[in-house]
């Protein structure tokens, strides 16, 4: 991969993920003449006017179409191309969930869809441009991968493993303007290989997406009572780490799974599928976004109210640990 | 109007036609109680003939040959007439075809992608098939490949928001390596087509900036072969559309027309009848 410097770190982290997504399909495009990124009139939405200039003939805008948007890339992929759909995650992937089905997950073609601005950061805008359902649908899609970037740098390589990866992604893109780096330096990152961010023995924060950092800070206030949390970025969904859910698993008594979703079909409901299996495997609670629409807000208010920030995290840790 | 075409090519046309309706009752009855969509496969076969036996360019030995032109079955649940068609064309062994919808078989009920056999893409949820088939013309045009990319789409499937998206998507492009040919047949699942949703196709695909050509005759495959051949050397950067008026059922006649064999099982006095009617031509 290219060097990403510190500055450029910082300055992701302060733009938030839809910089650092136009900049990487850019960098994607540069190496790659194959590679393309088709939208649904999201160009200065998505960051990707810069694409749309260096790549005219690469870049398609097909409208406010979003079925159309699905089936037209996976035409460009049937035909050897690399299409990059770019989409809002509260519409994509339920609006054409059938053509993510028929067409993407069904041919397995190498489409790779990314949702941005993912869980309720669209607070004012309203519940109908909130994702809090677009795990659940891609992930019950046969053939399709999801992966939830945490931190500007794993936006970028979770966009560039997509490149790589041969088959149909789904990237879920959390965090705006002022996600924290969480990743200061180069790291290992695989598709399906979960990262332990911090070891500890009672508690296991499983988190997905860029509430990793809220589960950090939640581990470092438990610390303080004499609580031993491991926080776990799952930042695959879809395949699960089992490897790494099998050490939980033996290793703590307690798990918290952490998403900007609905408890139904994300991060909870996977690890709590994958869990069933299991005669002795330890209580899981899940916080999420809840089986229900959201009051107005803005991100952080939303994320208060559903206890998804730290101190909410490490009350519900420490109340349910006891 | 229509200018006489390679009177030779229209005989072999024809010829595969018969034998491809043929393919289709048989591989129709084999499937017993599980039925088969005989009505909309019977109206197209002139299309599909005309396609694979009339201008298109493919290699049995070699499906995935780069410059091949692409046909694309949008309308999936006529697969009968695109494997009749596959078997003809020496893709499918015709042994294989008694296999239609059993248990394991790759004959599905609508079309599962499989190049071993030349089938380019999966398709028969609505909509889906035509949207995929821009975006492979699109790809061609940007690879500045020279193949062309046919497409054969229902009137009923026209009620589908997602053929329109790409109608639009299409012009704005302008694929000009892009036909489709819509089998109009008149006959929808529940109806009429009139009965069902009453729209002016022909306005519409105009409307939207296609080149559009209708053949009254669609069972006819020297007027579809002319027909392809003048939307294969137009000029006019457009894609191109060919509305065909069909016969659903066409060639069986207690098929022709009916709004009962859209899909169901054909028992053995039915299938007696309908080869009888081959036969007597």
């Amino acid at each position: 991969m290219s060097h990403i410097s510190q500055e450029k770190l910082q300055e992701w982290s302060k733009l938030g993920h839809r910089t650092v997504l136009g900049e990487t399909l850019e960098m994607l495009a540069a190496e790659n003449p194959r590679m393309c990124t088709v939208t649904a009139d999201l160009t200065p939405t998505a960051r990707l006017t810069g694409f749309k200039e260096k790549y005219p003939d690469r870049f398609f805008d097909v409208g406010i179409a979003e079925q159309n948007l699905i089936d037209f890339s996976a035409g460009l992929a049937i035909e050897g191309l690399l299409p990059f759909v770019v989409a809002m995650s509260g519409i994509v992937p339920m609006r054409c969930a059938e053509q993510m089905r028929s067409a993407v997950g069904y041919m397995n073609l190498n489409v790779k869809v990314i949702g941005i601005e993912a869980g309720v950061r669209f607070g004012p805008l309203g519940n109908t441009h909130y994702g809090m359902d677009d795990i659940a649908v891609a992930r019950v899609i046969p053939n399709i991968t999801v992966v939830c970037p945490s931190d500007p740098l794993q936006v970028h390589k979770a966009v560039r493993a997509a490149a790589e990866y041969e088959g149909p992604v789904y990237v879920r893109l959390t965090g705006g303007p002022g996600f924290p780096v969480l990743y200061p330096e180069d790291f290992d990152f695989q598709i399906g290989k979960a990262i332990e961010y911090r070891p500890g023995r009672d508690v296991a924060f499983i988190t997905t997406g860029s509430l990793l950092a809220e589960a950090v800070e939640a581990a470092d206030i438990l610390a303080g009572k004499g609580i031993s949390a491991r926080v776990v970025d799952m930042h695959t969904v879809k395949p699960l780490d089992t490897d790494m859910l099998d050490t939980v698993f033996k290793q703590n008594k307690l798990i918290i799974t952490v998403e900007e979703h609905s408890p139904i079909g994300g991060l909870g409901g996977a690890v709590a599928e994958y869990k069933a299996g299991f005669s002795d495997s330890p209580r899981q609670v899940m916080a999420s976004l809840g089986d229900r629409f959201q009051k107005l807000g803005d991100h952080e208010f939303l994320l208060k109210e559903n206890g998804l920030k730290a101190p909410e995290l490490a009350s519900l840790a420490e109340k349910s640990n006891g | 109007m229509v200018k006489a075409v390679n009177g030779q090519l229209v005989e072999e046309i024809n010829r595969k036609a018969a034998a491809m309706r043929r393919n289709v009752i048989e591989m129709g009855y084999v499937a017993g109680d599980r039925g088969a969509h005989f009505g909309p496969a019977l109206s197209s076969i002139e299309i599909v003939a005309s396609l694979f036996f009339g201008v298109m360019k493919y290699d049995p030995g070699d499906p995935y040959l780069p410059d091949r032109d692409r046909f694309i079955q949008s309308k999936g649940h006529a697969c009968l007439a695109y494997y009749a068609a596959l078997i003809e064309a020496g893709f499918i062994p015709k042994d294989l075809m008694y296999t239609f919808k059993a248990d394991n078989s790759f004959l599905s009920g609508h079309p599962s992608r499989n190049m071993k056999y030349g089938i380019e893409i999966s398709s028969g949820s609505l909509g889906n098939g035509f949207a995929v088939a821009c975006g492979m013309a699109n790809a061609a045009k940007m690879k500045k490949e020279n193949h062309r990319v046919y497409c054969l789409v229902g009137d009923g499937e026209c009620n589908e928001g997602l053929v329109w998206e790409a109608v639009m998507n299409a012009a704005k492009n302008r694929l000009h390596n892009l036909i489709a040919i819509i089998d109009r047949n008149g006959v929808q699942l529940s109806g009429r087509t009139a009965d069902i949703m009453d729209i002016d196709i022909e306005a519409g695909w105009n409307a939207f900036g296609w080149e559009v050509l209708v053949v009254e005759e669609g069972n006819n495959a020297a007027h579809l072969l002319d027909a392809l051949i003048r939307m294969k050397d137009s000029r006019s950067g457009k894609p191109h559309v060919i509305i065909a008026n069909t016969i659903k059922g066409k060639g069986i006649s207690f098929m022709e027309n009916s709004l009962s064999w859209h899909a169901r099982p054909m028992n053995k006095e039915q299938y007696e009848h309908a080869i009888a009617d081959l036969e007597n031509g």
